[in-house]
């Protein structure tokens, strides 16, 4: 282990060079994916907060698009062991300066979801706002929407940032700005098989589609081409990481041919010098990816801080997360070394007699 | 051990530079190959040492060809030590780390750093010491593993006359090992048991002392 380090300490420029490219390459893997993970747990942990069945418009692919009768609810509210219906109208619209601000329409039973720190649940052409978009407003008396002036009743707290950079208005008033009856049902049961209820409220309507929470999360388009995205982006960090590893490591492995040439003459196998050069990568591999995570950290931190964004980009870095982004940089360090490791492999110590001149 | 080649041809690109060339070098012994530049001293010790493989012709240790080695590297290890003109240290390690760098018996290195002199330089960095020390630390790493055989390529070709003849008394005093010496210096005959005088890839003579 002791060589490797010496090896690294040595050629500083060209192992701090490969050094930054990892970490910039890790980090925005973990960036990416973060965001993205932030991104679908805050929309699914919004939906499954009292919610084990939703019920959409059938065939659609975003909750946004979603338009059904709200009369539906008082039906699905007397099917056998429904314990509570909440009706939700989700839209996004421009309040006051700002330009989008995502828009929660609710049934009155679901207000107690909102934990006020201010106020009063709102009453017919009242909002109560989240303490981040608050803040950003600067504890506004009144807000605009869609060019309707609506009295804030109350600023409540969510730990869901879309929540908390949002707007939550009546059901009848959201109606009126997005011209739909409902959205979805959120539907809670009590401890009884999901299955069977979502097939009698599939049965209440054609026009509806009722999926378990889960299975719903599971299925999401939206969900689905973020983590599509994500993964594309990130594979592509991943490749622009090993690029920048070959091409350094190449510049390494040409500066140090005397080197491996001294090796090969000495009996070292081929093998043993890839392994060489791997261990080297792979130890700026580890610091590049602790570093990254700390970095990430900071990043996240900041962005979540960041009043622009109205607490809607919170990253997310999971311990499957950092498990997964760990064996990537392995993966990246291993694949990015070894052409260069086997070319280092190849020096021909011939070429260390001929250096010397004599023939 | 008895180191044979025959019949060795050897070719780079169109140019013939090795012809025919038949020897038995034997170890524990000194053996000088000189010849202007140009002759192919240096590609016949190439040959016998493993590092190059000849056009045609075979190299025998004792009875083993070398095509017939499966694992030249370990055979290379055990049996071969390399001295060039210049030392090669690796100069992110000190004397002692390069000197054992492939050592099959790390704790032999104070022993031949001592007998070669050098034991006080065992943690310095080959930019630390002077010329004539590095290449005592370059025979100490080609003698580590207590090869049969030392090939040496000009070895005395970057030092003054006092640290060539240093090396050449070096030579002599390990004499368990053959030592095969590629080399312009005259001063080596004054050392070597057997010379071998090449002449264009041709060997002219071979006499013994």
């Amino acid at each position: 282990m002791v060589t490797p380090i010496k090896a690294l300490r040595k050629n500083r420029l060209k192992t701090m060079l490969i050094f930054i490219s990892m970490v910039v390459s890790i980090c925005a893997i973990f960036l990416i994916s973060a965001i993205a993970n932030g991104v679908v747990t805050m929309y699914s942990t919004m939906l499954k907060t009292d919610g084990d069945i939703i019920v959409t418009q059938k065939g659609i692919s975003d909750t946004f698009f979603s338009d059904i009768n709200r009369s539906l609810g008082l039906k699905i509210e007397k099917i056998e062991n429904v314990k509570k219906v909440n009706t939700l109208i989700l839209g996004a619209s421009p309040v006051n300066n700002l330009p989008i601000v995502g828009i929660y329409g609710v049934s009155k039973n679901r207000f107690e979801n909102y934990r006020l720190i201010r106020g009063k649940y709102p009453d017919l052409h009242e909002v109560m706002v989240g303490e981040k978009i608050n803040n950003i407003l600067q504890t506004p008396k009144t807000v605009t929407i869609s060019k309707k002036e609506f009295k804030v009743s109350g600023v409540y707290k969510s730990d869901i940032g879309f929540e908390d950079g949002g707007v939550v208005i009546g059901l009848e008033d959201a109606s009126s700005i997005f011209h739909k009856s409902a959205s979805l049902f959120l539907v809670t049961l009590d401890d009884i098989n999901k299955q069977d209820i979502s097939a009698q409220i599939n049965a209440l309507d054609d026009g509806i589609e009722a999926k378990t929470t889960d299975e719903f999360i599971d299925n999401y388009n939206q969900f689905k081409i973020i983590k599509i995205s994500s993964d594309v982006i990130s594979f592509l960090a991943f490749l622009m990481g090993i690029l920048g590893i070959v091409s350094m490591m190449s510049m390494v492995v040409n500066d140090r041919k005397v080197e491996f040439g001294i090796m090969r003459s000495l009996g070292f196998s081929s093998r043993a010098i890839i392994i060489k050069l791997i261990t080297e990568t792979l130890i700026v591999a580890i610091l590049a990816y602790l570093c990254a995570i700390a970095l990430s950290y900071l990043i996240l931190d900041a962005i979540g801080h960041m009043e622009k964004f109205q607490g809607y980009i919170n990253g997310d870095i999971t311990p499957s997360l950092a498990i997964s982004v760990f064996f990537i940089s392995i993966i990246m360090a291993t694949l990015g070394s070894l052409l260069p490791a086997i070319w280092a492999s190849r020096v021909d110590p011939m070429s260390l007699i001929l250096q010397g001149g004599a023939r | 051990m008895r180191l044979k080649a025959e019949h060795i041809e050897h070719f780079y690109a169109q140019e013939h530079i090795l012809h025919d060339i038949n020897l038995e070098i034997e170890s524990s012994c000194i053996t000088a190959i000189v010849g202007e530049s140009g002759s192919g001293k240096t590609t016949l010790l190439a040959i016998l040492s493993s590092l190059l493989r000849a056009s045609s012709g075979s190299v025998h240790y004792d009875d083993i060809s070398l095509e017939a080695i499966k694992n030249i590297d370990e055979f290379r290890k055990k049996n071969i030590g390399f001295v060039f003109q210049f030392h090669y240290l690796i100069d992110y390690l000190n004397i002692e780390e390069n000197i054992t760098l492939n050592a099959l018996d790390a704790t032999k290195s104070s022993a031949l750093l001592k007998a070669l002199g050098i034991e006080h330089l065992a943690s310095r960095y080959s930019d630390e010491v002077s010329g004539g020390e590095r290449q005592r630390a370059a025979i100490a790493r080609a003698l580590i593993n207590d090869p049969t055989f030392v090939f040496a390529d000009e070895p005395t070709g970057n030092l003054d006359t006092k640290n060539a003849i240093g090396v050449f008394e070096l030579f002599k005093e390990f004499k368990k090992t053959g030592f095969v010496v590629a080399t312009h210096d005259k001063k080596i005959i004054d050392y070597a048991d057997t010379i071998i005088e090449m002449e264009d890839g041709f060997v002219k003579n071979i006499y013994t002392q």
